[in-house]
């Protein structure tokens, strides 16, 4: 790690329930250098690094983002939480490759994004899931996710039967494949929506709220298949939130409030 | 391949939107079918008057340079004019083929004038001496006029410029007339001279120059002379009536039997650009041609029957161009709309990753899917309907082309005219010659032929690009995730 101050990787206790307890232990030195080298020694596959992001109309002096420093590992579930005006949307857009870092770098597979192909990198290595699913209401659920398979130049014969798989996966059955997105719930948008976002066997997967339009229960299914492709599927899940539950459930929280409150001081 | 399988569904998708655009690509397609195929039709209408028209230059005497300086109240003056004049050097046939020996030439072809008595006929008595009908009018053809008769003879029938202007038409003739007529002494003859001498066709009329040679001509035609008469008040005849025509050769044997006759030659070089007519006037003075002649071409002749066409052509330019500027404003504002309904699309697009250029392309595969559609079916109904609209606005055209091949025909003395072109005896195709039209158009033809359909196409790709221009922009302009946020 390139800036050890501003590190803000903040270890998760095993119940889960007390950020505020560990983002304190975070301000000590040694327990933060002694995890940059655990860090270091594992599979990371998203490093950002100084990463700062002021709009192009703004002020000099005023960032949307400013100095971020974070590690993601494969395997692992993270959750960006941070309050409204945090940045939380602008880091999404950064790690998404959306936008490009005005300040800093962010590195994917040890590669810079300012090197990569941002369509290239969107439709091949990361996959992207949103608070309101953002499918394409006029095509069916196996349409979203054919086409998604289609842009990212995905060659095999039946893609069909590959999207009807990983409906299954993310728990819809068979003959939801040709019902028009429309005619889903929210739930089962979302299912779609992550499915989709695994058409093409990305190495990380960026959620935007997944969860902030659905119930408890739904909430809860929806993590579990976050959870189980991290673990099982040995992907990086980064959930950007503010609840509580989503934060509850992943492996590692960063808090953009923390780097907010640094910052201004 | 997705693309053009993405821009299919969304054609399907978006019926009612792409019927409207196929609606006013096909409204385009149809005006500009039938404006490009009147365009080409007139654009080969002019070409054909122009080429009606051979590029002809003739010898021309220079009076401009005869009168400089010259001032006709002072006696030298005159004198020296005089002097001046008789001194120019004219040319003799063998100039002419020497000249006419050029890269710039394509043919040539002449009338040969000498001045004769009647033998066994009398002049028709007229108030002036007789004319030349064809005559450059330099000094020496003064000694024609105090003979009874202008025996002109035509190097061909393409030299017979009074009959296919109009000028002289045949009255009678005789069956086998334009068989023989270029190869031994025939001649026609003057309506009013035959009338005068009671004169009818296959008589035998006798000629005499001054040193007592007789030359006799039989008559094989009778024509009449359309002008008004001599412009002099108290002559009952035509300019024409003591004229003789007949062939070159006929002229050349008599003038050759006595070089002391004045004789008169008048050549037309059918030249292949008028561009070249210059270079030629040099050569021509290199060749020997007396610097006090100067070439002329019959340019402005040729140019002047097409201005109604060239209106018509320039009305078509302008009709289209404004059917293009207001449909491709139509399309391009139906397609910025369009561009603002699928914003959310193409937010969705972009963030899945597909890139801006492929993104462009599936909004331009959507638009040629339906343009092209849209122009098989306007080229069809242009196709059909430019026939009608192209005759009705070049009617009088039309009927002007007919009026004039019937004349020319008529003019030799032909009764039965069709398409006015003329074969005579293997003498060659007889074209009308100073006449702008030689085809008959009884409908002008409308074609909408590849060149039409090949100028529909780049107007439809022109027409797609620039409508399509709002959907590169905007796909440039949208930030994904502002869209995804709006919508959300």
């Amino acid at each position: 790690m390139t800036n050890k101050k501003k590190n803000n990787y903040i270890p998760k206790d095993k119940l889960g329930n007390n950020f505020v307890h560990k983002k304190q232990t975070i301000n000590n030195n040694e327990e933060k250098e002694s995890k940059e080298k655990n860090t270091s020694l594992k599979n990371i596959i998203l490093s950002i690094k100084n990463a700062s992001y002021r709009y192009s109309d703004a002020e000099e002096n005023d960032y949307a983002l400013r100095d971020v420093n974070f590690d993601f590992e494969s395997g692992k579930t993270y959750a960006i939480r941070g309050r409204s005006g945090t940045g939380k949307t602008t880091l999404l857009s950064l790690i998404s490759g959306l936008e490009r870092c005005t300040e800093g770098e962010i590195i994917f597979d040890g590669k810079s994004l300012k090197n990569m192909n941002l369509d290239k990198y969107r439709n091949s290595d990361i996959g992207i899931v949103f608070q309101s699913y953002n499918l394409l209401p006029f095509m069916t659920a196996s349409e979203n996710i054919i086409l998604s398979m289609d842009v990212s130049g995905l060659k095999i014969k039946n893609k069909r039967e590959k999207a009807i798989e990983l409906m299954e996966k993310v728990g819809l059955k068979e003959n939801y494949a040709d019902r028009k997105v429309l005619r889903l719930s929210g739930g089962e948008q979302q299912r779609v929506a992550i499915a989709r976002s695994l058409s093409y066997n990305p190495k990380m997967i960026i959620a935007d709220e997944p969860t902030g339009n659905l119930d408890k229960q739904t909430e809860t299914e929806i993590l579990e298949i976050f959870k189980k492709l991290a673990h099982e599927g040995n992907k990086c899940v980064i959930i950007v939130t503010h609840s509580q539950n989503v934060c509850d459930a992943v492996d590692v929280i960063y808090d953009l409030k923390k780097i907010k409150e640094e910052n201004n001081k | 391949m997705f693309i053009l399988k993405n821009a299919w569904i969304s054609i399907k998708r978006n019926k009612g939107r792409n019927i409207l655009i196929g609606i006013i690509i096909l409204i385009i397609a149809c005006a500009c079918t039938i404006t490009l195929a009147i365009k080409n039709t007139a654009i080969d209408l002019i070409d054909s008057y122009k080429n009606a028209y051979d590029k002809e230059v003739t010898i021309s005497f220079n009076r401009e340079n005869m009168m400089k300086d010259f001032d006709p109240s002072q006696d030298d003056d005159r004198e020296n004019a005089r002097e001046k004049f008789d001194n120019i050097k004219s040319y003799t046939i063998s100039d002419i083929e020497s000249f006419a020996d050029s890269e710039y030439i394509e043919s040539y072809y002449y009338t040969y004038s000498v001045g004769l008595d009647g033998n066994n006929i009398e002049k028709a008595e007229i108030e002036s001496n007789n004319n030349m009908p064809n005559g450059f009018g330099h000094g020496k053809e003064n000694n024609m006029s105090s003979t009874d008769f202008t025996l002109t003879g035509y190097s061909s029938q393409d030299a017979m410029r009074e009959f296919i202007n109009g000028t002289y038409t045949m009255s009678e003739i005789a069956d086998n007339a334009w068989d023989i007529a270029f190869d031994g002494n025939y001649v026609f003859i003057n309506q009013e001279l035959a009338d005068y001498n009671d004169l009818k066709l296959n008589d035998k009329i006798k000629l005499e120059s001054d040193d007592g040679n007789t030359y006799e001509f039989e008559i094989i035609g009778i024509f009449k002379e359309n002008e008004e008469g001599t412009g002099e008040p108290m002559s009952m005849f035509s300019n024409s009536a003591n004229t003789l025509v007949t062939n070159a050769s006929a002229v050349t044997s008599i003038t050759t039997s006595n070089e002391d006759l004045k004789s008169t030659i008048n050549p037309t070089f059918i030249v292949d650009s008028y561009d070249n007519v210059e270079k030629l006037q040099d050569e021509f003075y290199k060749k020997g041609l007396d610097e006090n002649f100067v070439l002329q071409t019959n340019e402005e002749l040729a140019l002047s029957g097409v201005s109604s066409i060239e209106n018509i052509n320039s009305f078509a330019t302008t009709f289209l161009s404004l059917t293009l500027v207001i449909g491709g404003i139509v399309l391009f504002v139906i397609n910025m709309i369009n561009i603002r309904e699928r914003k959310y699309e193409i937010g969705v697009l972009r963030t899945i990753g597909i890139s801006k250029f492929k993104l462009t392309m599936q909004f331009v595969a959507e638009l040629v899917i339906v343009s092209v559609v849209a122009l098989i079916l306007g080229a069809g109904i242009g196709a059909v309907s430019s026939k009608g609209v192209s005759n009705s606005l070049l009617e009088s055209e039309i009927n002007n082309s007919n009026e004039r091949t019937e004349e020319i025909g008529k003019n030799f003395g032909e009764e039965n005219t069709t398409g006015g072109m003329l074969n005579r005896g293997g003498r060659g195709e007889m074209r009308g010659k100073g006449m702008p039209v030689v085809q008959a158009y009884d409908s002008i033809d409308a074609v909408v032929d590849i060149k039409v359909l090949l100028e529909l196409l780049g107007i439809g790709l022109a027409l797609v690009l620039v409508s399509s221009i709002a959907s590169m922009v905007s796909i440039e302009r949208f930030s994904p995730l502002t869209i995804l946020k709006e919508r959300s």
